[in-house]
């Protein structure tokens, strides 16, 4: 069939008319073999433009459609829907992008005019190669594999589950509940916090649309948005693995504490009756606060801040649950005097202030200070710190508690490769925008919910469990359909020579290794179109479609020329 | 820096002999198969006609006499004979292969791309003397037999081929076993254990590892240290006459593109290559084109992006073992250049090619802590 490339240059207002003699462009590219009719147009991406270059497709019988205007980041996709709409294959189709690379980056018209000039008739070049590709259609799976079994995860597994969406909520510990099962109480209600987290455990126990898997961990998670493949080792006697598909995934590992041992100036693991966060929660949720020798304190230290110098952030939620345990030990000692070591106290909010002003009083002090250090004093503990105005003072205790920083869990970075997402502050999962995206990833289907994120309180962490329900509930419809990527690598037969750098380079698992040909597969429902695996191939065995070889060539060259 | 001496793990023997290098060789082959501990051996062999060598797969151990496992040349690069055996999978037979380090580095090389499956092969080295320019040899092959077998007694490299005049890895144990010469006792040969497997055949022989190995790694890295500086200087002067495009296109100028160096070459594995294919190949008028804008253009075309594109794809794999220079018809240094371009590329993932098998190849591992002269470069 004739080749009919029909080329239109954007004015976009002002943007490009003002800084490209489009009738220079026009001139210089109407005489190329194939082009039939090149012509320009005040703002091509609005509705009267798209209409336009429908009614010109149709007029013109173009097989070729190439557009010259912005990058083809913004309208790319508007143009494709636009040959869509008209009868011909979106793939026959080149943005020629003159505004960013032309008309924005210079003062000089003549050199942004040749420039544009040059892109454009490059543009032309490249979509004589296109090749029609078709588009394919895949059922949208609704399921989702929430990974962490404490707060967050539970709530977003609560949630989401229902008889068209099934809940894979996987547990690396014995048991679901995570950090909350320790808590008595929660700041600032004061409210119970073990018992509540048991509810919630019984009723996903309960919820026939969540299975649960304890003792296992996600070894491998393949493909994308609506459409993963989950490997599942389960750490039980007979070291099983589930495997299942889902549509999206749910980053809820939580955190765990620093080790207070990093930092031997607290004396931890040295002297008697120094303990972190977490034990005196369960020492006071045994009941009784003690010393080792089992007597009552009569003077606590609280420790905030611990490992802050080292992570090299604030774990937000230290300040809050000291105060917290300021109020279990009035509760269970009244005479007690508690004397909190903090470096700046984090109490923001419309309640915290609140709980704050209602805890200090009589023997509850608040110490501005740094550089302390614990030493040995008789059967006491003697806090040594520097206050305010830096001079040393020291305070003598029956039992010191440390708020150790929050560190993100063992596996977070683990869990990065496995997610196929990055690490950000802290170690921690890296939400796409710190403002504007927080609960997702970079990676398309993959969120994040709780303190995997970052340290957070219960109520940030359910605000969080909420969002990622939403973000869910509103994207993963049941019925919808997901269109794999079309711009896929294939690997020919008879150039592959079977060394697998391919295989080494691909970040999606896509390519597997035939051992029977020797040479390596790609599989099509799951590789993105990276180009990883085409760059790195030595016998060009790999190649992208829409990005071959001699497209690119036929584009550089005629560009160069 | 001397990674060339052998391992200081290395277990050896010290075995007592009168035969020459070649003999005490295939005497201990010879024993090997005796003892059904190999049922074949890959090794260099005089040609019939008695003026070349090629490798040869051995079946019938009443051939193993007419081995020459210290060959005066490198017809051809023994990590291809290897990886020609057992491309398709391991050898169904206990195969030993007997080459020399560098051919043995190139089989770990391909070993790790997947183009050989060395589970049933041993791989065996020696010190090597280096071997003649193919070009020189073949002018007499009778006399030359001789006087390489002279040089070699002497210690002597100045008539082997350039790239083994400045070769600092001549006694690397890359593969399974190593007999060495090098600091022996008159009448006395090292034989040295780099692996589990080596260690099992020596063990069925009834060979203890209980040799002092110091006295060979001592003169090994005398001579490793000695041509290591040699090469520096030789290579500084190469980079001050190959360096910049004009220069490499000045060198290059006699190139006739046959692609016999990517032929000869180990680690050039493609199936086809992507300069013999057609994605290289243009209509006329992009030529016209080019002459146009030129004024003219050179054909055969894309020499230096042969050349380029060639080191790009294998320098970080390219174990200097010469075979391209040998094949070049123009006499092009190609190898020398290469290894020149393959000491600074591999250096800068601290890799050295072909050294251990489980050293990934560094292009398909990712380090953050790497290449941050490239990053700070783009600051």
């Amino acid at each position: 069939m004739e080749m009919k490339i029909g080329v239109y240059i954007c004015e976009c207002g002002p943007n490009i008319a003002d800084k490209v003699d489009i009738a220079k462009v026009i001139n210089a590219v109407s005489s190329i073999d194939g082009v039939v009719v090149a012509e320009r147009y005040k703002l091509l991406c609005s509705a009267e433009g798209k209409r336009f270059l429908k009614e010109e497709i149709k007029k013109h019988a173009l097989t070729h459609l190439v557009v010259a205007a912005c990058s083809p980041k913004q309208h790319e996709q508007t143009f494709m829907e636009v040959c869509e709409k008209a009868g011909i294959n979106p793939y026959l189709f080149q943005l020629a992008n003159i505004r960013e690379q032309c008309a924005w980056i210079t003062e000089d018209k003549d050199e942004a005019t040749e420039k544009a000039i040059r892109l454009t008739r490059a543009a032309i070049k490249r979509v004589c190669h296109h090749s029609p590709l078709e588009k394919k259609e895949l059922e949208c799976n609704t399921d989702v594999l929430v990974i962490g079994g404490g707060i967050a995860g539970i709530e977003t597994s609560l949630q989401l589950a229902s008889p068209d969406r099934k809940i894979y909520l996987v547990e690396k510990s014995s048991s679901l509940g995570g950090l909350l099962t320790n808590f008595d109480k929660t700041f600032p209600s004061m409210q119970s916090g073990s018992k509540s987290i048991q509810e919630k455990i019984q009723t996903v126990n309960n919820n026939a649309n969540i299975e649960v898997f304890t003792n296992s961990e996600v070894e491998e998670i393949l493909g994308f948005f609506g459409n993963f493949e989950v490997k599942v080792k389960k750490r039980d006697e007979e070291q099983s693995t589930a495997e299942f598909n889902v549509g999206a995934v749910v980053l809820a590992t939580g955190s765990t504490l620093f080790d207070p041992m990093q930092t031997p100036q607290y004396g931890y693991g040295d002297l008697d009756n120094i303990i972190t966060s977490l034990e005196f929660e369960n020492m006071n949720s045994s009941g009784k606060i003690t010393l080792k020798n089992g007597k009552t304190p009569n003077s606590v230290a609280i420790i905030h801040c611990v490992g802050r110098d080292k992570t090299g952030y604030c774990s937000e939620i230290c300040c809050m649950y000291s105060l917290k345990f300021v109020r279990y030990l009035k509760d269970k000692i009244s005479n007690v005097k508690v004397s909190n070591f903090y470096s700046d106290l984090c109490i923001p909010g419309k309640t915290y202030q609140k709980f704050y002003d209602q805890t200090k009083g009589k023997h509850v002090d608040f110490i501005r200070s740094t550089d302390i250090k614990i030493t040995k004093n008789g059967d006491k503990l003697n806090i040594e710190y520097k206050d305010e105005n830096g001079s040393k003072n020291n305070l003598v205790v029956d039992m010191a508690i440390l708020t150790p920083a929050m560190e993100p869990t063992s596996d977070t970075s683990r869990l990065t490769e496995v997610a196929g997402v990055s690490l950000g502050d802290g170690g921690f999962f890296a939400e796409e925008h710190q403002k504007l995206s927080p609960v997702s990833t970079t990676t398309e289907g993959v969120y994040i919910a709780g303190c995997a994120q970052g340290p957070k309180n219960i109520s940030d962490t359910l605000d969080q469990a909420n969002a990622v329900t939403g973000k869910i509930l509103s994207s993963l419809i049941p019925g919808r359909k997901i269109e794999p990527e079309v711009k896929i690598s294939q690997i020919s037969e008879s150039f592959c020579i079977g060394c697998k750098t391919c295989i080494n380079v691909c970040s999606y698992g896509a390519i597997t290794f035939d051992e029977a040909r020797k040479i390596s597969v790609v599989n099509e429902a799951i590789c993105r179109g990276c180009g990883n695996c085409v760059a790195a191939c030595p016998s060009g065995a790999a190649t992208l479609k829409h990005f071959t070889f001699n497209q690119i060539y036929k584009e550089l060259m005629e560009a160069v020329q | 820096m001397s990674k060339s001496e052998g391992n200081s793990k290395n277990k050896c023997a010290i075995i007592s002999s009168k035969l020459d290098t070649n003999e005490v060789i295939i005497d201990f082959l010879k024993k090997a198969m005796d003892k059904g501990i190999f049922d074949a051996v890959l090794m260099p062999l005089k040609v019939p006609a008695g003026d070349s060598f090629a490798y040869v797969l051995i079946k019938d151990k009443t051939l193993l006499k007419d081995g020459v496992p210290l060959s005066p040349i490198m017809s051809v690069q023994g990590a291809k004979a290897v990886s020609s055996v057992t491309r398709l999978g391991k050898a169904k037979m206990k195969i030993a292969a007997v080459m020399r380090p560098c051919e043995i580095r190139g089989t770990n090389e391909l070993s790790k791309l997947g183009q050989t499956n060395l589970e049933n092969i041993t791989l065996i080295s020696m010190d090597c003397p280096g071997v003649l320019p193919m070009s020189d040899f073949l002018i007499d092959p009778e006399k030359n037999i001789r006087i390489f077998n002279e040089a070699m007694q002497k210690g002597d490299d100045t008539i082997m081929r350039p790239v083994c005049q400045i070769c600092d890895k001549s006694s690397m144990v890359a593969g399974d076993l190593h007999i060495g010469i090098r600091g022996a006792k008159k009448d006395t040969f090292f034989m040295i254990s780099n692996s589990q497997k080596g260690n099992d055949v020596l063990d069925k022989l009834g060979i203890d590892l209980k040799g002092d190995i110091n006295s060979w790694q001592a003169k090994v890295k005398n001579i490793a240290d000695e041509k290591h500086k040699k090469r520096e200087k030789h290579l500084k002067e190469l980079k001050s006459k190959t360096g910049g495009l004009d220069n490499l296109a000045d060198t290059f100028s006699q190139c006739i593109n046959c692609h016999n160096c990517m032929r000869v070459c180990p680690v050039c594995y493609c199936r086809l290559c992507y300069f013999d294919s057609d994605k290289v190949k243009h209509p006329s008028e992009d030529y016209l084109k080019m002459a146009e804008r030129k004024g003219s253009i050179r054909f055969l075309p894309d020499t230096i992006l042969f050349q380029m594109g060639r080191m790009l794809h294998m320098s970080l794999s390219c174990v200097s073992c010469g075979a391209c220079e040998d094949a070049c018809p123009m006499s092009i240094p190609v190898a020398q250049i290469f290894s020149m371009i393959a000491d600074e590329t591999q250096g800068l993932f601290d890799y050295v090619s072909g050294r251990n098998i489980e050293e990934p190849i560094p292009l398909i591992t990712y380090k953050e802590d790497e290449l941050h002269d490239v990053e700070d470069a783009n600051d």
